[in-house]
């Protein structure tokens, strides 16, 4: 968006009339709701990025426009009208010389401010806050380990498929994989980078307004690389400070008696294996510690402790809001956007379509490799979660338990 | 040319010879000696017969490659799509950049080096020919390895770059990556074996006179090509050969719980990779810089610019393989370098731009077929190089990169640059291989069509690209297409649209194919008022090429043969000296007296076919493999015995004395 620089005026004007230059490239940036437009930042990163690469576009596209305008010029001015045939000249050096030096000068104008942004994107030692990701097939792990960044951290909080950061703040991601090479991007904040398993890579991430910001897997990574998706949900302070304080209340007991404390049973005997919600304890008061290693290839599985706050599931591909409600958020107003967000899902805005059909069977919703053929090189271990043949009553009475999970 | 001389008849002049003295081939069987019918392709040594048939093979696959296209834009057509499974739609992306690359791309390269890099430089044949039938059958029992997954359990489906640890056994547990990797193992072996059959034939036969700057552009750029050939193919086969490994025999080279890193398999993939690129592009620049100076009437401006930055990129080729990894996390250092030398190769590229519209400026045009695939190559090309220039920009980059502009761009790049090269090259020399003049009419149908299509397809995916959607995903979704005019889901559809207006256009090419061959009349010698050696003999040229070599004084030798400048002083005046007919009649006038030629042979398609065998037999059963290496053993030594040229007892009847076994070749009159 070339209108929103802030940028002097005589930039300005050179941009405006370069945007027409740019052609449907340039132009792409002004389409409006597309979540992961990368010609919209919303961040210090991504604006660095917008800022060098705006007028590399409008640079190539000006040379794209002289190129098509002479070879034009030249089919017309040229055809073959019955001219004598044309001096076999061999070419003028001094001309090739001149057009080899004229684009390399241009690439060295481009060079320059590419290293400069480049170094800066790169420098961690401004950092205000550690977020951890961790990719598996097909979903991201997000865990705040203890620290003094955002507001202090004094136990770890564990979520996944959304990452909540307080705006304006540096938020440095430092992320690997448990299994195949991911992706971790949010265009809106910055480039991407790949999570590569055996190293820690890292990627600054800052969001200047309260708000959604949609991303993707982006490196190919299996079956249903298409169905990883990852938010970054960016609240002001405050708001960040609640939402953690919620993250780190106790468990609460379903009320005796209710269809959620069914759930509660059956979560514990179908789903508690490989989910950890904390807090949760068996018939003996013991914690019960999900063992996902036992079950899943890659060795771990969301952790649904505080699962309706977050507003997505099964790697943030399906909403657990109606449509209604999830416009509601998404389009909420920067002021009212924290507490829209904080508000959860509630019994009217949960979207049981979707979760149901997962809950029936998640393989066929999801694909995961369900067929046990193929679980051969994993000695049987799923990737991903596998059909559970979970009755209706089962799943009503696990839907009123994770609605809880508050 | 391989040919070993036979003793000969006493009264032949000069030096005595050295000779030879054959021994049998196995002395099993005769010496697949036809000339017509079907085993006179199959055992064929000759250079055009293979050009011909690395073409048709190259063609299907391109069909192949097309088809698996159009199952993925019907898939892609709408948000949601249910044409084909996840599954299945990793399949299709991942052998539809095979099929494009190795299957289509490199051997239809190899399909016009074979046949016109010999007649350029004025040899006979390459400098081993047996050599180059065993690489054409071993490219082509290769890539029919390469698909035999999808009928035995699946096909590859880990992406053409196949990233471990994601090409591992754990993550796809079907036999295809085997054998993608097996095959291309294969394929490889064709490559390389092909590279060094052009390199000697280039540097050791070309005709007298014929000075390295002397020959023709093709030449050059297929000369380039050999040596990227020669270094790259190499790396590629030991990343497929440690993935073989890893796969087959549980080596750990890649898996991160032994301490590997999966980043050498990227290092290793793109340093193959990158050169690739220039591969795949740079026959089709040589292709049109043959042809855009011919339909100009005038030489390609700039040649040694030409020339030079045609290895400039073949050098700077090498330095800017991990500009595919500027997402990766090889550290700023290591990212701005390689950003660096990915802006510095935009500038040979741009001088053959450059050279290319000085070529046509001040020229006397003529928009044939040939000559607009030509002109779209340089537009199309030229779009795809400037948003390469947008992601050498690293920062930008790493917005771009695996989202579908970086697919928009390759493909203005290798569609844009390749392909059309390719058509353009198909218009121009079809006369010289098959005696006959494509279409003009539905040729510039072909043209007009294909650019619409190619520009329907690959453009709106800069856009959906820059709105963000990744690549690779088998759906994509309305939550996030946004709305308006650059909303994901239109321009999605659009592109389906525009893939179906390309495969028109190849239907139309292969519907002129059909139609010349029934009713056009023969084409005649010099249809276009070329420019190089090849249009010095036949159409189509005779088995021996020229029944005498041509000796060159000049770049654009025949031109020069056939105009002269009459002009005093600085005047030019350009005047026709001679026409094709003559020089022809010339040429065959003074025909040498001996050609000799070497002889069709079994070995090279036997030896070819065993590899297939010994990659079924690492697969499934090792014992499987011991059949296939003995086949080897059996095929080498066999070839090794046989003499290049067949025995009289080779024909049936016996040949004369002076006949076929000591001369293949018809040639014109006699010398005095």
């Amino acid at each position: 968006m070339v209108r929103e620089m802030s940028a002097g005026p005589s930039r300005r004007r050179l941009a405006g009339a370069l945007t027409a230059l740019g052609g449907v490239t340039l132009l792409a940036a002004c389409a409006e709701d597309a979540p992961q437009d990368t010609w919209q930042p919303a961040g210090e990163n991504a604006q660095r990025i917008q800022d060098l690469q705006w007028w590399v576009f409008a640079i190539a596209g000006a040379v794209g426009l002289i190129v098509f305008a002479t070879i034009a010029w030249v089919s017309v001015r040229y055809r073959d009208r019955g001219q004598p045939i044309p001096r076999q000249t061999h070419g003028r050096p001094a001309l090739e010389i001149g057009l080899t030096v004229l684009p390399a000068l241009i690439l060295v104008g481009v060079a320059i401010p590419t290293i400069g942004t480049l170094m800066d994107l790169s420098r961690t030692s401004d950092t205000e806050c550690v977020v951890n990701v961790t990719g598996q097939q097909w979903w991201w792990e997000v865990d705040y380990p203890p620290q003094e960044g955002c507001g202090g951290f004094s136990e770890p909080i564990v979520t996944s498929g959304q990452m909540v950061i307080p705006t304006g703040t540096k938020v440095l991601v430092r992320g690997t994989s448990r299994d195949v090479i991911h992706s971790w991007w949010i265009p809106r904040l910055n480039g991407k980078r790949d999570m590569v398993p055996g190293r820690v890579q890292t990627v600054r991430l800052q969001a200047d307004r309260p708000g959604i910001y949609a991303g993707q897997c982006t490196e190919f990574c299996g079956l249903s690389h298409a169905n990883m998706r990852m938010e970054v949900v960016a609240l002001d302070p405050a708001d960040f400070e609640t939402w953690k304080a919620n993250q780190l209340a106790d468990y609460t007991a379903p009320m005796e008696g209710s269809l959620a404390a069914a759930g509660e049973q059956v979560f514990i005997s179908q789903c508690a294996t490989c989910h950890q919600v904390d807090g949760l304890v068996n018939a003996d008061g013991v914690p019960i510690i999900a063992q996902p290693q036992e079950r899943v290839f890659a060795g771990a599985a969301p952790n649904l402790t505080n699962l309706t706050t977050r507003n997505t599931f099964a790697g943030a591909t399906w909403d657990l809001l109606t449509p209604t409600c999830r416009d509601d958020v998404w389009n909420a107003s920067p002021e009212e956007f924290g507490a829209a967000y904080l508000a959860g899902v509630s019994a009217d805005c949960l979207n049981e379509v979707d979760l149901r059909e997962w809950l029936r069977n998640a393989p066929a919703k999801k694909p995961m490799y369900a067929d046990p053929e193929q679980l051969g090189p994993t000695d049987g271990l799923n990737r991903g979660m596998p059909y559970l043949a979970l009755s209706e009553a089962q799943i009503d009475q696990i839907i009123a338990y994770l609605l809880e999970r508050q | 040319m391989a040919i070993i001389e036979r003793p000969v008849p006493a009264t032949s002049v000069g030096p005595a010879l050295p000779t030879v003295t054959p021994s049998s081939s196995l002395g099993v069987f005769r010496r697949p000696v036809a000339a017509t019918g079907w085993r006179s392709w199959v055992f064929t040594v000759d250079h055009k017969r293979l050009g011909i048939m690395y073409g048709v093979a190259a063609t299907f696959f391109f069909v192949v490659g097309g088809i698996e296209a159009l199952l993925i834009r019907l898939q892609l057509a709408g948000p949601d799509g249910t044409v084909l499974s996840a599954d299945v739609y990793n399949q299709m992306f991942t052998m539809h950049a095979t099929s494009m690359v190795f299957l289509f791309a490199m051997p239809m390269a190899a399909a016009f080096g074979n046949y016109f890099l010999p007649l350029q430089v004025g040899a006979r044949d390459v400098a081993f020919p047996r050599i180059n039938a065993f690489g054409f059958w071993s490219f082509l029992f290769g890539a029919m390895f390469v698909n035999a997954g999808w009928f035995l359990g699946g096909a590859a489906d880990g992406g053409w770059f196949m990233y471990a640890p994601n090409s591992g056994v754990a993550y796809s547990p079907s036999h295809g990556i085997d054998f993608w990797a097996i095959g291309l193992q294969i394929t490889g072996i064709a490559s390389l074996s092909g590279a060094i059959n052009l390199i000697v034939t280039v540097l050791n036969m070309r005709t007298r006179g014929m000075s390295l700057m002397r020959m023709p552009v093709f030449t050059w750029m297929i000369l380039v090509v050999q040596f990227l050939l020669l270094f790259a193919i190499p790396v590629i086969t030991v990343a497929l050969f440690l993935l073989t490994f890893q796969r087959v025999f549980g080596a750990t080279f890649f898996s991160v719980e032994a301490g590997a890193d999966p980043l050498l398999w990227q290092h290793l993939f793109w340093i193959f990779g990158h050169p690739e690129v220039y591969i795949l592009v740079l026959p089709s620049f040589g292709i049109v810089s043959e042809v855009l100076p011919v339909f100009s009437k005038k030489p390609l401006f700039g040649y040694p610019f030409v020339v030079f930055s045609g290895a400039a990129i073949g050098f700077v080729g090498w330095g800017v393989w991990a500009h595919h990894m500027f997402a990766s996390g090889i550290g700023p250092i290591s990212v701005a370098v390689f950003s660096m030398s990915t802006m510095a190769i935009a500038v040979p590229t741009g001088i053959k731009i450059v050279n290319w519209t000085l070529t046509m400026w001040g020229g006397k045009l003529r928009f044939t077929t040939a000559m607009l695939f030509a002109m779209g190559l340089v537009v199309e090309f030229t779009i795809g190089g400037l948003s390469g220039v947008t992601h050498s920009v690293a920062p930008s980059d790493t917005q771009q990169t695996d989202t579908y502009y970086i697919v928009a761009h390759f493909h203005y790049v290798l569609f844009g640059g390749a392909v059309l090269g390719f058509f353009a090259g198909f218009y121009y020399w079809w006369p010289k291989v098959f005696g006959k003049c494509l279409g003009e009419r539905l040729g510039k149908w072909n043209f007009w069509v294909m650019i619409v299509g190619l520009n329907l397809t690959f453009g709106p995916m800069h856009i959906v690209g820059l709105q963000g959607q990744p690549r690779r995903m088998y759906v994509h979704t309305e939550s996030r297409a946004g709305e308006g005019f650059f909303n994901i889901t239109f321009w999605n559809f659009a592109a389906s649209v525009g893939a179906f207006i390309i495969a028109i256009s190849v239907l139309l090419f292969l519907i002129n194919i059909w139609h010349t061959h029934r009713t056009a009349p023969p084409a005649p010698l010099d249809p276009w008022d070329a420019r190089t050696l090849e249009w010095m003999t036949t159409n189509p040229p005779k088995a021996h090429n020229f029944d005498s070599v041509p000796t060159v004084h000049a770049l654009d030798e025949f031109f020069h043969r056939k105009y002269e400048d009459v002009g005093e002083g600085d005047e030019h005046d350009l005047r026709r000296v001679a026409t094709a007919e003559e020089l022809l009649a010339e040429q065959e006038a003074n025909a040498d007296h001996h050609i000799h030629l070497p002889s069709p042979s079994y070995w090279p398609v036997v030896l070819a076919f065993a590899l297939p065998i010994v990659g079924f037999g690492v697969i499934y059963n090792h014992l499987i493999a011991v059949v296939g290496a003995s086949i080897v053993v059996l095929a080498m030594f066999g070839w090794a015995l046989e003499p290049s040229v067949a025995l009289d007892t080779d024909y049936d009847p016996p040949a004369p004395d002076d006949g076929p076994g000591t001369e293949l070749a018809t040639v014109g009159g006699g010398r005095p």
